[in-house]
Parts: C-alpha cells; structure tokens; sequence
C-alpha cells in the first residue's frame, strides 16, 4: 500500500469509525432519557427498587 | 397521557448537509485518486495534499472558531447560555479527531517527501499541542461539577486552545521550519496548480467543511442529551441494569420449567 492509500484509507476509515459512534451514542442517550422519563409517564416496565427479590 | 420527552430537535438541513458531504468527499476522493494529473515535482504523492490542508483547516480554523467563539459567548454575561457551552465542547471533541487526522496525514506525506515520519518543527509541533489541549478540555469537562462550573472552567479552557491556533498558523512564518509555507495560493492570491486539481482542492475544502458540521451536528445532539439525563445517569443506567436481570430471570424460569408429560427424570 503507497503513503497515498493510506492517507486516504485512514482518512475515511476515522471519520466513518467516528461517525457511527456518535450515532450510537446518540441512540444510547435518547434510550437513557426515556428510561429515566418513564417512571415519571408510569409507561415503564423495569421493577422499581423495592421490587427486586 | 404521557408526558412529552424533552429531546434536542434533528433539523432536517442537518440530514442534508451530512449526505451533501459524504457525495462531496465521494467525489474529492475519485478525482483526487483517479482523475488529477500527477503533480510535476510530487508525482503522485502530492493526491495526499487533497486531503491533508482541508483537513488541517478544519482543525484549525472551524473548529478554533467555533470553540473559541462559543467560549467567549458563554463567558459574556449578557451572552450566556448553556447552548455556547455544548457547542464549543462539540467543537472541540471533533476538532481533537480533525487534529489527529492532520498529524497522521502529514506524516504519512512528510516520510516520502522529507525522509522523517515526525521531527520537532515549531508547525508540527504546535499542532501536537494542539491535539493535546483538545484532549485536556476533554478531560476536564468529564470532571464531575456542576453544569455552570464546568462551563465556565472549559471557556477558559477553550480560550488556551485558541492561543494555540495563531501559534500555528503562523509558525511557519515566525521560524525556520521544515513545513513549507502557503505554495497552492501566494499571497497575492494566485493559483499555482492546473485546473483540474484546483477544482479538486477547492471541493476537498467543501467537502471536510460539510462534513465538520454534520459530526458538530450531530456532537452536539449527544451533548444535549448528556445533560438531559445529568444526574440521573446512574438510575438510569441501574433501571437499564435490572430490566436486563429480570428479562434473564424470566428467560432462566422459562428454561427451568418442567416439560410438559412428567419432565425430565
């Protein structure tokens, strides 16, 4: 592989990588605030903490 | 009646802007690779230089200002608002992977071009400390502190960086350096390239450009969110944690139970 096809490739492969991480990032946060909103709604499934056994 | 979830909003222009970058760096790299004549006194190792200032503009320039911009926003009074804050943060985590791109790009052409993959030359060098007070701000806003604090400790932060950016802009000029200065465009702004690779050039800047503001965008979106859920990440994650725990006690119930007919013996 010559020095030009590596800039490139980790040129593209960075920002791709980064790319998808903050849109996972994104979805585990938008996750996290409905979780944290749901006791509040009362549209949340997970057990309260006296709940668990 | 649910209540409605307080989420950052996702401006569709936004959308537009990251797919406008993604076909603009498609096309930089087909004719940065494919179509442009090889340079005269570079061969082809001057396709590198496609990428590498565009990228370093962004580092610099983009990212400078808009951190620096943000910064001195939050810190006037009559200006201050937790949004100038997240936006300089954004400005300075992408900036951090921006700044590494542009050591690792002028490395990658500075070993065929100067014989060394690194050497401490004042350009170089002040572009590592760059990298490294990005990677500082980044830290010290992971310092747990209460929001207006922590604001206020990464403006001044972000200003420190700011310092940096005129440092190596014109350290090229200030110092006997290695780096060359400015040969695409002189100072009298003429054009020392074909037409193929100016055009070339010129959409390689539009291109990181677009893309910078989508992943700021997009950083920024994370940004609002983290604070959103603040202090209440721990329960959130704990909530997260026993749904998890009760689905495999369900899922282990499930599997214990006798089979039907008399179960196993």
């Amino acid at each position: 592989m010559s020095y030009v096809d590596a800039g490139y490739a980790v040129a593209l492969t960075t920002l791709l990588v980064y790319a998808v991480s903050l849109i996972l990032r994104r979805r585990r946060w938008e996750r996290a605030l409905r979780v944290s909103e749901a006791p509040a709604t009362g549209g949340h499934d997970a057990p309260a903490r006296g709940e668990r056994s | 009646m649910s209540t409605p979830v307080l989420r950052p909003s996702r401006p569709r222009w936004l959308d537009a802007v990251g797919a406008l970058g993604v076909v603009a760096l498609g096309l930089t790299v087909w004719l940065g690779l494919w179509v442009t004549p090889p340079d005269a006194v570079q061969g082809n190792l001057a396709r590198l230089l496609y990428i590498h200032p565009p990228i370093a503009t962004v580092a610099l320039y983009w990212v400078g200002i808009v951190a620096a911009g943000g910064s001195l926003l939050y810190l006037w009074p009559r200006t201050r608002s937790l949004f100038w804050d997240r936006l300089a943060a954004s400005a300075v985590e992408v900036g951090a992977v921006f700044a590494a791109l542009t050591l690792v790009t002028g490395s990658l052409w500075g070993r065929p071009a100067w014989g060394t993959w690194w050497t401490w030359d004042a350009r170089l060098t002040s572009t590592a400390l760059l990298l490294l007070l990005e990677i500082g701000y980044l830290a010290l806003r992971r310092v747990p502190a209460d929001p207006a604090v922590r604001a206020r400790r990464c403006a001044v932060a972000a200003l420190l960086i700011a310092v940096d950016i005129p440092l190596v802009h014109f350290s090229v000029d200030w110092w006997n350096t290695l780096h060359q200065g400015g040969t695409f465009i002189d100072p009298g702004f003429k054009i020392h390239a074909s037409a193929s690779m100016s055009w070339t050039f010129l959409l390689a800047f539009v291109a990181f450009s677009l893309i910078f503001v989508w992943l700021l965008g997009v950083r920024y979106q994370v940004e609002v969110l983290q604070d959103a859920v603040g202090d209440q990440e721990l329960e959130v994650s704990l909530a997260e944690r026993w749904s998890e725990d009760t689905e495999l006690v369900g899922a282990d119930l499930v599997g214990q139970a006798p089979a039907p007919g008399g179960g196993a013996p």
